[in-house]
């Protein structure tokens, strides 16, 4: 049987292994290109004053535009889970069924769900391999450009850790069911990446926000300037959203804001004294950067147990396949 | 003996539609019967609910007295199967095939089909694919027979096939059946062509078995009765399946009947009797009446 699943997907197996090789090859060598602009690392970089330290300056905005390409290469990262995972799921009953095949492999003397345990195990096997090392490849990629932004709430969240190997598995399990469905590898492929591009939407968008109960810090409202604070003041922190509360708690509409600021300016002060006097803070809530595996793992667990359903469903399927 | 399928009350549904009703069976083992009927009679259906590939809706099958649908490697041993358009893995080699059958199966034996191939001059390392339909049909039928199976069911396995490979295709059937004395089991919607190598016949008709008996018996049974023309029915006829009439003369094909005077009797061909039942959508009275 393994030696079967080996000839039926090889040229998927190898296909996907040489994308992801040469993949690595392209990661390893702009990823050590973006090392070379931080010679003292880019921890360096994150904790000295920006704006004092000369090739630091000269480093960052190098990197800004777009030295070592790291959002085209990060968003083409976003892409390979679906990629590893659907073509390999796709075919594994979608062209058995567009061929007629099925009927050859089950009537040889290997009952149906035996044939199928194998194949899902060795097919998702190699998708969790490839998707392991791939995402290894681009969290190291991606390190000095992490160093700066953190990676929750950012594009490195998606990309790197165990989440890719659980969108790979999630994109095996949905391509095989559409294989099913639709009867046709191909179609199944499409159908497949319409699901898959909903679900990652929905999760990251509805569920992703809520993994952990968010928190909130209040910020006294400063003129913009130095002492003027982005987000948290921690770059790593993942803002979920800014609102502004009054001295008794309570959240100011966008329309109190206008009029308080058309206030402001009546009293001839500027906003942000006006704000202080009135006991307005800046509320910015956020999840905490040092969640990310925290994160990680609690998304990843739903792309799996998602997956496993779905293959479960397979499974049922081929069971009492009623023509 | 055990009857090489048995089937009781047998039925088929697909959602609101019924591909078999009510179907009882009994076909001896060491035949060859060939499964008869319109497209659309559901005879696809059953063989792959004989095969194990379907389950039935209601009803019971089994095949060497046990049920096909437990799809244990023991059953499946037991079972060859070449669904229609004999369907192959078309990127593998006739060797990987080979493999194929090899790696899957209990008691494959791969000289067997190896011998088959090699005397049909089938290359070992051409790809199914760039076979011909004849020869891919060929390699379909060696790997269904190298699993030695006790019962082969093969799907309208002449129906893609041109004359030439028809023919071949028939003599390597019933060279392995000479030889290993297996049960063969398959579908046709031609008549004329099966009478040459099958034994025992099935006529199945909209999802109803229409005629299950012994090819010999069946035409023995049946004639061809013509005279006078008359619309009243001489029961001493026996029973009429069909009834043709021209201006003075009335034909009858008849079952259990006999010619009264005045009338000529005449033996029936195997497809003018299926036809008959088929065109009558009747079906034949079980209880066989022993020939005087």
């Amino acid at each position: 049987m393994i030696w079967m699943t080996w000839r039926q997907h090889r040229a998927e197996m190898l296909v996907l292994t040489g994308i992801v090789a040469v993949a690595g090859l392209i990661l390893l060598m702009q990823g050590l290109s973006i090392r070379g602009l931080f010679p003292d690392g880019a921890a360096a970089c994150a904790n000295s004053d920006v704006t004092n330290g000369d090739s630091c300056a000269q480093a960052l905005s190098k990197l800004s535009d777009g030295y070592g390409h790291p959002e085209p290469i990060s968003f083409l990262a976003t892409l390979m889970p679906f990629v590893i995972g659907a073509f390999l799921g796709a075919p594994l009953l979608g062209r058995e069924f567009e061929a007629g095949t099925w009927q050859l492999a089950w009537t040889q003397a290997v009952p149906r769900l035996r044939w199928l345990a194998v194949k899902v195990t060795v097919l998702a096997g190699l998708t969790v391999l490839l998707t392991l090392a791939f995402s290894a490849m681009v969290t190291w990629y991606r390190a000095p450009v992490d160093t700066f932004d953190g990676r929750l709430g950012q594009v490195g969240y998606e990309v790197e850790g165990v989440a890719p190997v659980a969108y790979a598995l999630f994109a095996f399990a949905v391509a095989t069911v559409a294989g099913v469905l639709l009867r046709r590898s191909l179609a199944g492929l499409a159908l497949a990446a319409a699901a898959f591009v909903m679900a990652r939407i929905a999760v990251a968008s509805l569920a992703r926000p809520k993994f952990a109960s968010a928190m909130t810090v209040l910020q006294t409202v400063q003129d913009k300037g130095p002492g003027d604070t982005r987000g948290t003041g921690n770059a790593g922190d993942w803002v979920l959203g800014t609102t502004f509360i009054d001295s008794s708690g309570h959240k100011l509409s966008t329309a109190t804001l206008e009029k308080l600021s058309g206030d402001a300016a009546n009293a001839g002060v500027s906003i942000p004294a006006y704000f202080q006097q009135h006991g307005i803070h800046r509320a910015v809530n956020y999840q905490p950067g040092d969640r990310f595996w925290h994160f990680q793992w609690i998304e990843s667990g739903l792309y799996v147990g998602a997956a496993l359903l779905l293959v479960a469903l397979v499974a049922w399927r081929v069971r009492r396949r009623s023509l | 003996m055990t009857d090489a399928l048995s089937a009781s009350g047998l039925c088929k549904r697909y959602r609101s539609t019924w591909a078999l009703r009510e179907c009882d069976l009994a076909l001896p083992a060491g035949r060859v019967i060939a499964l008869v009927g319109p497209n659309g009679a559901g005879k696809t259906t059953l063989l792959r609910l004989t095969v194990g590939l379907l389950s039935p809706t209601s009803g019971s099958i089994e095949v060497f007295g046990s049920s096909p649908t437990t799809n244990t490697p023991q059953a499946l041993a037991r079972i060859g199967f070449l669904a229609q358009e004999h369907p192959l893995y078309r990127s593998f080699t006739v060797a990987d095939l080979l493999h194929f059958g090899a790696s899957l199966n209990i008691r494959f034996d791969r000289p067997l089909a190896e011998k088959r191939l090699a005397s049909l001059d089938i290359p070992l390392n051409r790809k199914a694919g760039a076979l011909s339909g004849g020869q891919q049909s060929q390699v379909a039928l060696a790997l269904a027979l190298a699993k030695r199976p006790d019962l082969l069911v093969l799907d309208e396995p002449l129906s893609s096939l041109d004359p030439v490979a028809r023919r071949e295709f028939l003599q390597t059937l019933m060279g392995a059946v000479a030889q290993d004395g297996i049960t063969v089991l398959f579908s046709s919607h031609v008549v004329h062509e099966l009478e040459r190598v099958c034994d025992y016949l099935v006529v199945l008709n909209n999802g109803r078995i229409a005629i299950d008996d012994d090819i010999e018996t069946l035409l023995e049974r049946h004639k061809i009765l013509t005279g006078p023309r008359s619309d009243v029915h001489d029961p001493m006829l026996g029973t009429v399946i069909e009834a043709t009439h021209s201006d003075r003369h009335t034909s009858l094909l008849v079952r259990d009947g006999a010619a009264i005077e005045g009338w000529q009797e005449q033996p029936a061909g195997l497809e003018d009797v299926v036809l008959a039942y088929l065109r009558g959508g009747v079906a034949m009275d079980r209880t066989k009446v022993a020939a005087e």
